[in-house]
């Protein structure tokens, strides 16, 4: 009888000590040598292998993604019975928590997206009152807003109806950012290492971050801003001269035109998309050609302090444009910046030599 | 569980339109539904999972595993299929139904379509009847599913319509590049084209907005949520009526019968697989032809030994779908401007008036080419494989336009659905077994259509074409029934030939109605879903009429 | 003296470490033994398939279907969904490295492209069914969506002339106007 105590004590401490030698060992596989050992598995090899080529090269898997204890033993699990799934990611906790750890390094470009509009939160766009008592709330907002949320809509707010009044199911998501830095930013991308961009307003490949891609929810993939569309837009039957910049192609992906709708002249007409349609502020005018981030920060949609990097000194008329009569200036003027044209001031005609002077600045 | 006026079985578009009208009319409802209530979110566009093309499985239901049926083919053989294989002619198994997932044409049939017995005699072989209600009968009841589910298009164009009281809610979405090719030529060859009737918002309605002009309707559901089905439209209002309670992922095992021969309520499985019983003054049958018909035949009891409205071995029979013949033609220009919808442009000049022939069918332009619908829609002597068919893929998926369209089967009493009790699904159930193939002549007709299809688009100015048709010496066991199934539970006046009366009321039993494409007689050469939200208003109406608030009085 | 103890307490801790580490490995089964890249193929197998593959779709100015993830579409699907045709694939590739060993006495991954064509038809003929799955599945991982381990990057839909992801504006939220009346 005693024997058989003792043999079951020892059993039971066996199992205590290999459980704890077998935890500890899976924390220290997981933190040693900047994630060979997670590569070891080789469902993560794909994901060690892209950063190791990317400028997050000397980056450790822990540094950016906490593991707890479960979800290490978890993995080991699912290693062992080969019930990984067919799309390995992230869950949407660990995509919002995830914009705490870039901010260890990324503190500027934190700080200037912390302060704009692009890190609405969930309950700054989903419980806006306005928008859900004028249109149900439908699975597309999070094409844009949340595109990385786990779950359908009405996982997120009831009741799925227009008059309310709305709460959130996820309380948790409340203050958690919609755009996180991952919806536009890839950091497992496949590549090499990329140097510093060299000129800011550069227009080729090498000033467009290699990181920037964007999250398509359907895929649930990244898509790299060289591989973007930039639709071709058209004001009236004219086709609006494009700009090619790489980099815009992420904002057309959430500031879109429509396809002409019922009852527009331009769905009469058989005219592409048009010019302003939707959330599009293509510039036409004036600033026509430019790309988006020519004037905006992508990380707070704020347009750059000064008008001065392109219109250097005050032109023939003698004006400052930052101080013209404009939505620049003023958000209130009939004058839209993307769409004023110079004649919308010179209604008498253009004089000639202001003329030139506006296309240099260009 | 609380007794209830009404169990509805399965929310999809009968159903859901069924339990509005009764909740709304103040009965106490139990809709139940053995599906989930699926978004978009479930399926996310994916090309090779969705509930057309179901390469990697079905996004809407039902599961692969634990619901097979049976079917048998041209040899007698019998043979099991998986709800994402063709063979299993599935629909949709969730809330909402098929039209969570349609493409949302919103046909109304032509008045002929309600007399085809009348109109051609019977084809030798086939059970070809009339409807016991006419197209004047059904005229109201598609204004109100064109204005409560929402329509848009505009049908003005061609005089082979029914007549309309009321103009659709909504102006057609502006055209695509396909229209513009098409529609020129159609009208060169003296035929009427027309706007596709669409359940679309093609502006604001009901509260949502617009379509976005994406490219996937049929087969996904929508992300805007402007595609109108009854998830979105009815069963909302269903709900919030406060009077109806909706039970998902509930299989219905059978229907409870007294001694009196009524039904007294049902019993079904709830989504934790436990056996309950949901005790009813009424039972409405909602499951869509093949699984209504199954439901029918596995609620024997010591009255009805071969199961209800089955005295005269009338349900399942005529079971029918429709058979889809065209053409593809290859042109030298581009033709495809990746606009949704697919289909936008249409003619119902052949669906009926052709000597010789016993209907015909609508023909229109096909809704969504995704790049895997092509690989085998190339011209005929593209190879098979190789840098050919890579060439052929690149130059013709944009320069190809696809017309294709429903022919009206003709139906036969050999082509049916009846049980099989050597197999059974995850419930215990005994499945559906599934045989026969519609009226020879069908195939007649439907390549005649093929052809027709082919003179239009060389009028288009497509340098080539080729034929889409299958013949049945191909595929005998050919029934072509899944999205567009029907017929199972024949609408008529005699019970010895049919299994419901006009008010959709099963002949021997007056408390369980079946209302759905079941009891459609024929199947119209069209997309059936606005037929048969028609019949469901107007089942409903005859329904709540006929309550006398302590019970149903027949 | 006293460095040697720590020189030993350090070493014994290491020693734990690295043997907990080692027995956390095994036990996870990633010895350091050579294995395949693949979940389901062999090396050699996939090597196999890669050359039937890009043959039903070779490279042109866009990439060959072994380029573009079709083996790992193959490879996810079938641990996955088409579990049931694993003997078909394990079989049929040893099939078609025997023809090609008699067609051109070497196996099919080594031969020339010329060589490769000519045992991939004939194949066509003399192994039908095991042709028509591969052919299949390598143009549901070349034109079917991104998300299931094929088409990389959408590269087939490029190809197409076809924008992935499409850009589709969205209404502003004036929905006021037409309710059913």
């Amino acid at each position: 009888m005693m024997r058989f105590i003792k043999f079951v004590a020892v059993a039971a401490a066996s199992i205590v000590i290999l459980a704890v030698l077998g935890t500890f060992g899976a924390s220290e596989y997981y933190t040693s040598q900047l994630g060979s050992g997670c590569a070891n598995c080789h469902e993560m090899a794909d994901y060690v292998g892209a950063v190791h080529g990317s400028n997050h090269r000397n980056v450790g898997c822990q540094d950016c993604h906490t593991a707890t204890l479960s979800t290490k033993l978890r993995h080991i699990r699912v290693h062992l019975t080969h019930s990984w799934p067919e799309e390995i990611r992230l869950r949407d906790v660990d995509v919002v928590r995830m914009t705490k750890n870039c901010q260890q390094c990324h503190q500027q470009e934190y700080a200037t997206w912390h302060a704009g509009p692009h890190s609405a939160t969930y309950s700054q766009i989903f419980m806006n009152d306005d928008q859900n008592s004028k249109q149900h709330l439908m699975e597309d907002c999070f094409r844009c807003h949340g595109m990385h949320f786990d779950g359908s809509v009405r996982d997120l707010v009831q009741p799925m109806n227009t008059k309310g009044p709305w709460h959130l199911v996820r309380k948790d998501f409340g203050d958690q950012p919609t755009i996180p830095c991952q919806s536009c930013h890839w950091i497992h991308r496949p590549g090499t290492v990329q140097e510093k961009p060299s000129g800011r307003f550069s227009v080729t490949g090498s000033a467009v971050n290699g990181t920037l891609a964007f999250f398509d929810r359907r895929e649930r993939m990244h898509f790299a801003a060289t591989s973007l569309h930039i639709p071709q837009l058209q004001d009236g039957a004219r086709l609006v001269k494009m700009s090619a910049d790489p980099r815009q192609a992420m904002c057309y992906q959430c500031h879109g035109p429509r396809i002409p709708e019922t009852g527009t002249v331009a769905a009469a007409n058989h005219w592409g998309p048009q010019v302003g349609t939707g959330d599009d502020r293509t510039p036409t005018g004036v600033h026509e050609g430019l790309s988006c981030v020519a004037c905006h920060n992508a990380h707070n949609e704020n347009t750059r302090a000064s008008c001065a990097t392109c219109h250097a000194s005050k032109g023939e008329c003698k004006l400052d444009v930052a101080k013209m009569d404009t939505t620049y200036f003023n958000p209130k003027s009939i004058h839209n910046i993307h769409w004023v044209k110079c004649t919308d001031c010179h209604q008498h005609g253009i004089p000639r030599s202001t003329a030139t002077s506006q296309v240099a600045g260009q | 569980m609380k007794r209830v006026n009404a169990v509805v079985i399965g929310a999809g578009a009968a159903g859901g339109i069924v339990a509005k009208e009764l909740s709304t009319a103040g009965l106490s409802v139990v809709l139940l539904e053995r599906g989930k209530w699926y978004t978009s979110n479930d399926c996310r566009k994916d090309d090779l999972r969705n509930q057309r093309t179901t390469l990697l499985g079905n996004a809407f239901g039902p599961p692969d595993e634990g619901n097979p049926r049976v079917w048998v083919d041209g040899k007698g053989i019998s043979h099991i299929a998986l709800p994402s294989e063709g063979d299993y002619q599935n629909n949709a198994a969730c809330v909402g139904g098929g039209t969570l997932s349609y493409g949302a044409q919103a046909w109304r049939y032509l008045p002929q379509d309600f007399r085809m017995r009348s109109t051609y005699g019977v084809p030798a072989g086939s059970s070809l009847e009339d409807w016991p209600i006419s197209y004047d009968d059904l005229e109201p009841f598609y204004v109100k599913a064109e204005y409560e589910i929402g329509i848009s298009g505009d049908d003005s164009a061609t005089p082979f319509r029914g007549p309309r009281s009321r103009d659709l809610p909504m102006p057609p979405l502006p055209v695509n590049r396909e229209f513009g090719i098409l529609e020129p030529a159609a009208k060169r060859l003296g035929l009427h084209p027309i706007n596709i009737p669409m359940a679309r918002n093609s502006i604001p309605y009901n509260g949502r907005g617009p379509c976005m002009r994406c490219r996937w309707c049929c087969g996904f559901a929508c992300e805007v949520d402007a595609k109108n089905g009854s998830q979105n439209t009815v069963i909302p209002i269903a709900l919030a009526s406060g009077n109806c309670e909706m039970r998902t992922e509930c299989m219905v095992k059978k229907i409870l019968m007294d001694d009196r021969g009524r039904a007294h309520g049902i019993s079904y499985f709830d989504a934790d697989g436990r056996l309950q019983e949901q005790l009813s003054d009424i039972v409405v049958v909602s499951a869509c032809a093949i699984e209504s018909a199954r439901l029918l035949l596995n609620s024997k009891s010591r009255l009805f030994p071969a199961g209800i409205g089955n005295r005269y071995d009338q349900v399942g029979r005529n079971l029918q779908g429709h058979h889809y013949t065209g053409a593809v033609g290859y042109f030298d220009f581009e033709t495809y401007d990746d606009i949704g919808p697919g289909a936008s442009i249409a003619v119902t000049d052949y669906n009926h008036g052709t000597p010789g022939l016993c209907g015909g069918g609508m023909l229109a332009n096909e809704f969504i080419r995704l790049p895997i619908h092509s690989l085998d829609r190339l011209p005929t002597n593209t190879p098979r494989w190789g840098l050919g068919h890579k060439h052929a893929m690149r130059n013709y998926h944009k320069r190809t336009i696809v017309v294709i369209g429903p022919t009206q089967q003709i139906p036969t009493e050999h082509a049916r659905v009846t049980v099989d009790a050597s197999v059974k699904d995850k419930w215990g159930l005994p499945v559906a077994r599934l045989q026969g193939n519609c009226h020879p002549h069908t195939f007649e007709i439907g390549d005649v259509q093929a052809r027709r299809a082919q003179t239009w688009l060389k009028e288009a100015g497509a340098v080539d074409t080729s034929l889409m048709t299958s013949r049945p010496e191909v595929r005998p066991e050919l029934i072509e029934a899944s999205q567009h199934q029907a017929g199972t539970c024949r609408m008529g006046n005699d019970p010895r030939s049919s299994v419901v009366n006009r008010d959709c009321q099963i002949h021997e039993v007056d408390n369980v109605f079946v209302i759905d494409s079941s009891v459609n007689v024929t199947n119209g050469g069209f997309n059936p879903a606005l037929t048969i939200m028609a019949v469901a208003y107007f089942a409903s109406e005859s329904l709540v009429r006929n309550w006398k608030g302590t019970g149903f009085r027949s | 003296m006293r460095t040697k103890q720590t020189s030993t307490a350090f070493s014994r801790r290491t020693f734990i470490k690295m043997s907990a580490i080692a027995g956390a490995a095994l036990a996870s089964g990633c010895a350091t033994h050579q294995r395949s890249n693949w979940e389901f193929f062999t090396e050699d197998e996939a090597a196999t398939l890669t050359a039937i593959c890009d043959q039903i779709i070779p490279a042109d100015d866009f990439p060959s279907a072994s380029q573009a993830g079709v083996l790992n579409y193959i490879d996810k699907q079938i641990t996955r969904h088409y579990r049931r045709h694993q003997r078909a694939y394990r079989k049929g590739l040893g099939r078609a490295n025997q023809v090609s060993q008699q067609q051109c006495g070497k196996i099919l991954a080594v031969a020339t492209p010329a060589e490769q064509f000519h045992v991939v038809a004939s194949l066509e003929n003399s192994d039908k069914p095991f042709f028509e799955l591969v052919r299949s599945h390598t143009f549901e991982g070349y034109y079917g969506s991104p998300r299931h381990g094929g088409n990389r990057n959408a590269v087939s839909w490029r190809m197409l002339g076809l924008d992935e992801p499409p850009i589709r504006g969205r209404s502003l939220y004036d929905l006021k106007k037409g309710t059913p009346s």
